[in-house]
């Protein structure tokens, strides 16, 4: 069933479960109210017709009669009953005379009074002791009241509920056919979007704040898509660039030296710059692959519980063996004095990896100035910073540094492909980390890494 | 030798670099830290009903902040005994006098490069601090730009 109608129904029901309630708890509290009333107006009839009859003497009577006539309105089919009860056997000549049952009568010699209704006349009867004798004294009439105006009451409350029913059952359908038409129209709009017309947006409604919140959320998702798909066919581009500069170059080399006949030096020095080339094709795929397993696999790598101010050390040792000249200075100043703070889960490899790459990347581009590693750690987090003075990036291209083999306009005079970053971003996000990249061309980068505290024993 | 020690704050990691170098200054002992937040008491009576220095500075916390107390408290966790943010409110040198006898403390340290930026409501003391019977020290690097830079807290924070 459609959430509409479904929404619908159940308006439709409660809606029509509380009518039902309301209105036949009126009429049935109404309808008690009326009988009860009834009986008591009968018996005050009763008692004094009683007291006239029995108690008082002629003139009482006569005035009795008189305030009686003017002050109880007449019932519809009013009739009085008045017998003198001697003995028991008296009962059944009663009952036989008025045509009025047994038990009623045994009622009110046991009770003192009783009330009965026999089809749609009402009785109320009293038992009166007056000059040591036993009277009982019977009033009935017709309810005009519970016959006539209570029927028409019960139609009226009955026309009503199923007015407003009806009137209800619209309502329902309309309003729950207006809250779901935005979300059908949503529904049906981004159907129509596909890969090929991945720029089209839903038009945006100001009206209605929860539809335009999801109409929005729409478009941001769409937006985040249509820069996937545009990294994407980036990716394909600037990689077969990447490989095709070297195989070109290998190529060229190739058919050079196929011409003619070379000497072996020629033919050895050519090979060598074929072997660099095919060197340099190895590492790109290298990376590649190492950037595809870090970001694409789910499979868990194996972490260990290594403490990060050995790793920036051990780093730092290998950066001094590849590149002597380089100035890395680390910072002290904020260490914790407890090693506890320093540990994290991480798989060394890959932490190296990242720390390398990021180290590597600020001695290059600043052409060996001082580059400034800070560790600190907060209670739940580990802190490095690593601050170079380097040729910087440039603000519009900071968004694409983690693009794979997007390069920076102002790096045309350095070696690298651009796959660094990416790699170094991947590895910090299988590690719960955060990665943060500030720069300010010609003064330096900033490259600012947390990475949840392990949880120790 | 247990002491206490009050520093300026406006709640701004920067602030809190004074903190930083003035624990550099102590050597040994125990410190304990009052983080002063000088702010101009509201002026409405329905508010001081329900006035609590608590949600004051639970609104003006911000994680960043927190998080440098944290590693401060990790740097110097031999020296550092507790470290509480209190919020003065008063204009004169005898309120600054019952908030500081209060408070037992020993020295004042600010920092002599940063100015504090208060919020709206807030104010600077330091002109105030300078005038108490407590001592002060000024404390700052005065070694060229980058080395200051780069040692200054605020580089962790800046995402």
């Amino acid at each position: 069933m459609k959430t509409q109608l479904k929404i619908a129904l159940f308006l439709i029901f409660t809606n029509s479960l509380m009518l039902l309630l309301f209105g036949g708890s009126i009429y049935y509290f109404l309808y008690n109210y009326s009988y009860t009333d009834f009986y008591k107006r009968l018996e005050t009839r009763a008692t004094i017709a009683a007291k006239y009859n029995f108690d008082a003497d002629k003139i009482n009577a006569e005035s009795f009669k008189m305030i009686r006539r003017e002050h109880l309105e007449k019932l519809l089919a009013e009739r009085e009953y008045l017998y003198k009860v001697e003995n028991s056997n008296d009962l059944t000549e009663i009952a036989q005379k008025s045509e009025l049952p047994m038990a009623f009568l045994r009622d009110i010699m046991a009770n003192g009074k009783a009330t009965r209704q026999v089809d749609e006349t009402f009785f109320t009867g009293i038992r009166h002791e007056s000059h040591s004798n036993i009277y009982i004294v019977i009033v009935s009439a017709k309810n005009y009241y519970a016959s006539n105006h209570l029927l028409f009451m019960r139609n009226v409350i009955l026309m009503g509920i199923v007015l407003i029913a009806l009137i209800t059952t619209y309502l329902s359908f309309f309003f729950s056919k207006r809250i779901f038409d935005p979300i059908k129209h949503i529904t049906d709009r981004v159907k129509q979007i596909s890969t090929d017309n991945i720029h089209l947006r839903i038009e945006e409604k100001d009206n209605d704040a929860e539809i335009s919140q999801l109409i929005s959320t729409f478009n941001d998702l769409l937006n985040r898509l249509e820069t996937a798909f545009e990294t994407q066919k980036n990716f394909v581009s600037n990689a077969s660039h990447e490989f095709g500069t070297p195989l070109t170059s290998i190529m060229g080399e190739a058919e050079v030296m196929l011409m003619k006949q070379r000497s072996p030096e020629e033919y050895q020095q050519s090979l060598m710059s074929i072997l660099g080339q095919a060197e340099r094709l190895n590492q790109i795929t290298q990376t590649l692959l190492y950037l595809a397993q870090t970001g694409y696999t789910n499979k868990r790598v194996n972490f260990e519980i290594l403490r990060t101010d050995d790793l920036i050390w051990q780093v730092k040792e290998m950066i001094d063996k590849l590149n002597p000249k380089n100035n890395i200075q680390v910072d002290f100043s904020l260490l914790p004095e407890n090693p506890k703070k320093l540990k994290v889960m991480g798989n060394r490899q890959l932490l190296s990896l990242a720390f390398t790459n990021i180290l590597t990347n600020a001695c290059k581009y600043s052409n060996n100035k001082p580059v400034v590693v800070t560790i600190a750690s907060s209670d739940n987090q580990v802190f490095l910073v690593f601050q170079d003075q380097g040729i910087g990036i440039p603000e519009s291209e900071l968004p694409f540094i983690f693009d794979p083999f997007f390069r920076a306009s102002n790096t045309r005079n350095f070696e690298g492909y651009g796959i660094g970053l990416p790699l170094t971003r991947n590895i910090i996000k299988i590690h719960n980390g955060l990665l943060h990249v500030s720069s300010v061309v010609n003064e330096g980068t900033v490259v600012q890494i947390k990475l949840p505290l392990a949880i120790l024993p | 030798m247990e002491k206490t020690i009050v520093v300026p704050i406006d709640f701004k990691v920067e602030s809190l670099n004074a903190l930083r170098l003035a624990l550099n200054t102590i050597q040994e002992g125990k410190v304990n830290v009052v983080l002063m937040y000088a702010e101009t008491p509201s002026d409405s009576i329905t508010e001081f009903l329900f006035y609590s220095p608590e949600a004051v500075i639970d609104s003006l916390k911000t994680r960043e902040f927190e998080e440098a107390i944290s590693i401060l408290k990790n740097r110097y966790e031999s020296l550092l005994g507790s470290v509480k943010i209190e919020l003065f409110h008063g204009y004169t040198s005898n309120a600054l006098a019952n908030f500081l006898e209060a408070q037992k403390v020993s020295k004042i340290y600010f920092s002599k490069n940063y100015t504090l930026k208060p919020h709206k409501k807030g104010f600077d003391p330091i002109p105030l601090l300078k005038k108490a019977k407590i001592p002060y020290q000024e404390v700052g690097v005065d070694t060229d730009g980058f080395w200051s830079e780069w040692v200054s807290l605020n580089a962790l924070f800046s995402f």
